[in-house]
């Protein structure tokens, strides 16, 4: 029973609905699937985006970690998904704005990992800095710091400014993603698609596409 | 230095409630008061953490500069923590207490002289080595109310949000399904189903229920 009210504490009513954001992920993949790795939103028109890298899905302990360029299209992925297993985190490929850009979206906590930063290429994840037993030489402020000091401004104000706008985009997919998964359509039209897709069956993305396009326009 | 190189990595905590109008100043106080104390073999705590500079994790002089990027503060969380193999301490305190006994010519410690002797040893140990040190640096949009903290573990997140609300005395909010929902903001029959939403189950049982739907609608 997950029925929330508002005296339901707010750290408890956080972790009940944490697997909304792990529904998102599912969303993600089957429409990026569906309609060949192109989503949109209103506000950010067409774009691309497709499961790129790493995907893990898990129930209880159990979890399946799939690799490669292409992790939803994995038998494997699809059957997770029938074991009752539901993706956890995903990593994404993203064609946007006039670059590709590549971060993993965790479900529980809709938190980034591993987002490429503006103007960079595609890189790995990176761990936070540990900087072991010994500490590093002190830098020392000179008056030759001030360029370095205000590139690193820029630098800070640019990625900044790109975690911002990333997060924009993911902040729409998910308010049409509740749109849909709050509404009539849902048990309708949205859940007997996944269905059929996570069979493996064909899914008829015209007829779904109609129907997403009539419950997101019905909003607001 | 994930704040300023590198991919990012980060969990979302909103703030709430707007900075005072003297923020510039109160804050700085604050942050200043906290800023790390970095961890001495005779100290009683064995782990310490308090606010460095972003990008130098041992400079512990902050200025306005240091903070102030614009309309957001960036601060890193230090951590240092003391890390004494068990085996080698347990090897150590072995010898100590055989010395210790043979110079008083007994054959047993007190609890009380055991615990001694376990701290000893262990400040000896502490000297020959340094602590362990973490950063992790967090940027807060004063103008959004949002705290980018770039780790995602539970622990520093934990050790993050103690310390950020001791200085600034705000609350801090971890970013979840629920707390964007909220954000976004739900219509009435949006917020009844939220309430009552409950996961879905995929596999033949969920595709039923959509034929289920489907029929009903049709009847």
């Amino acid at each position: 029973m997950s029925a929330t009210t508002e005296e339901t504490p707010l750290a408890t009513r956080i972790e009940l609905r944490r697997f909304v954001g792990r529904e998102l992920l599912l969303w993600l993949w089957f429409e990026s699937e569906i309609f060949e790795g192109t989503l949109w939103t209103k506000e950010h028109g067409s774009f691309g985006m497709w499961l790129e890298g790493r995907l893990v899905l898990d129930e209880a302990r159990e979890s399946t970690v799939i690799k490669g360029s292409a992790p939803g299209n994995h038998r494997e992925a699809k059957e997770a998904l029938l074991r009752g297993k539901t993706p956890n985190r995903a990593g994404l490929h993203l064609a946007w704005d006039g670059g590709d850009h590549a971060l993993t979206l965790r479900g529980d906590t809709l938190a980034f990992a591993g987002l490429t930063p503006p103007g960079k290429p595609l890189a790995e994840e990176e761990a936070p800095v540990d900087l072991g037993d010994r500490p590093p030489p002190r830098k020392k402020r000179k008056a030759d710091d001030v360029d370095e000091s205000d590139l690193e401004r820029e630098s800070f104000y640019e990625r900044m400014h790109h975690a911002r706008d990333i997060e924009g985009l993911f902040g729409a997919l998910y308010r049409d993603f509740l749109t849909l998964r709050l509404g009539p359509g849902w048990d309708k039209d949205v859940l007997p698609a996944i269905a059929t897709w996570v069979r493996g069956e064909d899914v008829d993305a015209g007829a779904y596409k109609k129907a997403r396009d009539r419950a997101l326009g019905r909003r607001g | 230095m994930a704040l300023l190189r590198g991919s990012l990595t980060y969990a979302r905590f909103y703030v709430s409630g707007a900075p005072p109008d003297d923020f510039r100043e109160r804050y700085m106080r604050s942050i200043r008061a906290r800023i790390m104390r970095p961890l001495e073999p005779d100290d009683e705590d064995l782990e310490r953490s308090g606010w460095t500079q972003v990008g130098d994790p041992f400079g512990l002089e902050l200025g306005y500069d240091d903070v102030f990027y614009g309309e957001n503060i960036v601060l890193s969380v230090r951590t240092d923590r003391w890390q004494i193999p068990g085996p080698v301490l347990k090897r150590q305190l072995k010898e100590a207490e055989q010395a210790y006994l043979q110079k008083k010519g007994r054959e047993r410690l007190s609890r009380k002289e055991k615990a001694e002797l376990k701290l000893l040893v262990a400040k000896k140990l502490r000297r020959q080595t340094s602590p362990r040190t973490r950063a992790v640096d967090l940027a807060w949009s004063l103008e959004d109310g949002v705290v980018r903290f770039f780790s995602h573990a539970d622990k520093p997140a934990a050790v993050m949000t103690e310390l950020f609300v001791k200085t600034f005395g705000v609350k801090l909010v971890p970013e979840s399904p629920y707390t964007l929902a909220e954000r976004i903001g739900l219509d009435k029959a949006q917020a009844r189903a939220w309430r009552d939403l409950e996961p879905t189950m995929l596999g033949d049982g969920d595709a039923e229920r959509g034929e289920a739907a489907e029929e009903e609608e049709e009847s």
